[in-house]
């Protein structure tokens, strides 16, 4: 087998006393996209912070041959694990060119910093038009392009996306989920938070279902459109 | 006329070099640093010893006194604000404790009595029956060079888009690798030396003594109230407002009345307008 990009063991967050993962295990090998899906408060959010070192943890994370547990959040970003979070923590005052910019603000490598940026226009050509607009001026699906953007903006190995398509108008969120197959298929890894169940199983290869800080099912994409309780409960038929 | 415009300016100029500090740290860090006077008495006092008690020549006491108040911000900072950050009350209590520390230590070293620092210029100047020392029109350059800097270090250089970025969304910050303590510690350095600065350029023509770090502080506080905590924009607009208002009134009613303007600014916008003038809006 493959050795995995990211590989999590027995992953446990604590939030003073509540428990949000307990022992959570789940890998992600190079190029792949994996979903993990799962209700409201299950921890999803908490996992991706968990590997990003927002939030302390025990349990074992390990990224490209090397242990992440007691990185500092900043050198996690160096390793290559670029987070685009939920509710997207845009710099609002900033404009759209900013954003971006930042998103490269551990690169040193002008050249193909400006290369990215013009990727990033190719994925997403309305933010070029943007460029000078506060972002907090944007509609919320073009935020959300800017918050995936910035992220790529890091040339991540692994990218980490928090529910990109919520709250978002259906023609931004298919335009959104046309980037995401698009970015997988130029390489990059993508660990993919999502609600709507149905559009997630449609790009990633692999998921995890997540229910009160466990995994609960875990399988091919293919597998999990045909489980019974996975229909039921996330695709609602 | 031409009185009110000059001094108030100067005095603008003095007020806005204390508040930009206070207000950056609070919007970056959000830290209310209440030992920020401590910052501009230190300058003054460093300047002072430099000058007076080892005979240095004022220029290069000038920039010690500034780089020493910057690296004594940067310690307090990591020694001092960083372990109690968890507690934005043991933050406020260890600022409080600095600014008491300061008073007493001044006042063990050298004593109660006023102290003089040299001036960078002795001249007068003089048009239409307005007289003006050289000292106070430099201040009043330097305050306008300073500001100008910190906006262009702030709006032109990756160090100010972090600065700019943690004050906008720390956890957005987080995820783009922005390394937060260290940025803290940068606006920190900053934030002293600007007061730092502001106590050596007016010492020769304030009072320099143990209780100096007093009225700074209670002028900076007012400042960000009325302008809006954390806003810069706001700081500098509310130093004019306030500059000027305190000069007109020292003029038309009397100086013994001055003190009082600040005061009444402060509670006229906590009523009217608790975010401050441009209230929220982020560094510049
Ligand atoms: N900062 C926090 N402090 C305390 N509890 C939290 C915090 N963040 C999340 N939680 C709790 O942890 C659990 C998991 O949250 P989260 O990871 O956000 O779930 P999800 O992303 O799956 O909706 C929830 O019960 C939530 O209330
Ligand atoms: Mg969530």
């Amino acid at each position: 087998m493959r050795l995995a990009l990211l590989e999590v063991a027995d992953l446990v967050v604590h939030y003073g006393k509540a428990l949000a993962l307990d022992g959570v295990s789940l890998s992600v090998a190079a190029g792949e996209l994996v979903a993990v899906l799962g209700p409201n408060g299950a921890g999803k959010s908490t996992l991706l912070k968990a590997i990003s070192r927002a939030v302390p943890s025990a349990g074992h994370i390990v990224f490209d041959g090397r242990p992440l547990d007691d990185m500092a959040p900043h050198l996690v970003v160096a390793a290559g694990i670029c987070h685009c979070p939920e509710g997207r923590h845009l710099f609002a005052e900033l404009t759209v060119r900013k954003n971006l910019e930042l998103g490269a603000y551990l690169r040193r490598d002008k050249a193909a910093i400006a290369r990215d940026l013009e990727h990033v226009h190719a994925l997403f050509p309305v933010l070029r038009a943007r460029g000078a607009q506060q972002a907090a001026t944007l509609s919320g699906g073009e935020q959300q392009m800017v918050a995936i953007g910035r992220a790529l903006m890091g040339r991540p190995k692994l990218l980490l996306l928090d529910e990109p398509s919520v709250g978002i108008a259906h023609r931004l969120k298919i335009a959104i989920f046309a980037a995401i197959r698009q970015i997988r298929e130029a390489g990059t890894a993508i660990l993919l938070v999502e609600q709507d169940a149905r559009s997630a199983l449609g790009v990633a290869s692999r998921a995890y279902l997540l229910e009160h800080g466990q995994i609960v099912r875990e399988g091919l994409s293919e597998a999990f459109i045909r489980d019974d309780r996975v229909r039921r409960v996330y695709l609602g038929v | 006329m031409l009185n009110i415009l000059v001094y108030g300016a100067v005095t603008s100029a003095v007020y806005a070099m204390l508040a930009v500090g206070f207000t950056l740290i609070f919007g970056v860090a959000r830290v209310l640093n209440l030992a920020h006077g401590a910052f501009y008495g230190l300058g003054a006092y460093s300047c002072y010893l430099l000058t007076g008690r080892l005979g240095w020549p004022l220029l290069p006491a000038a920039l010690v006194a500034v780089l020493f108040v910057a690296a004594f911000g940067v310690a307090m900072e990591r020694f001092l604000v960083r372990p109690l950050r968890h507690s934005a009350l043991a933050v406020l209590m260890i600022t409080i404790a600095v600014g008491l520390l300061f008073e007493q230590a001044m006042y063990l070293l050298f004593g109660s009595e006023a102290r003089n620092v040299p001036a960078f210029s002795n001249a007068t100047w003089s048009y239409a029956g307005l007289d003006v020392s050289g000292q106070r029109l430099l201040t009043l350059g330097f305050g306008i060079v300073i500001i100008g800097l910190l906006w262009l270090f702030i709006n032109r250089t990756r160090l100010g888009s972090a600065i700019l970025a943690l004050s906008q969304d720390r956890e957005g910050a987080l995820y783009m690798g922005i390394p937060a303590d260290r940025i803290y510690a940068v606006v920190m350095a900053i934030s002293a030396a600007i007061a730092a600065a502001a106590g050596v350029l007016t010492a020769p023509f304030l009072t320099v003594q143990p209780t100096m770090d007093l009225l700074p502080m209670i002028k900076a506080f007012s400042i960000v109230i009325v302008g809006g905590l954390g806003s810069i924009p706001g700081s500098i607009l509310a130093a004019l407002l306030l500059g000027y208002s305190e000069t007109i009134v020292a003029y038309a009613v009397s100086p013994a009345w001055t003190e009082i303007v600040s005061l009444v600014a402060v509670l006229l916008t906590l009523i009217l307008r608790p975010a401050g003038l441009l209230g929220k809006r982020a560094a510049f």
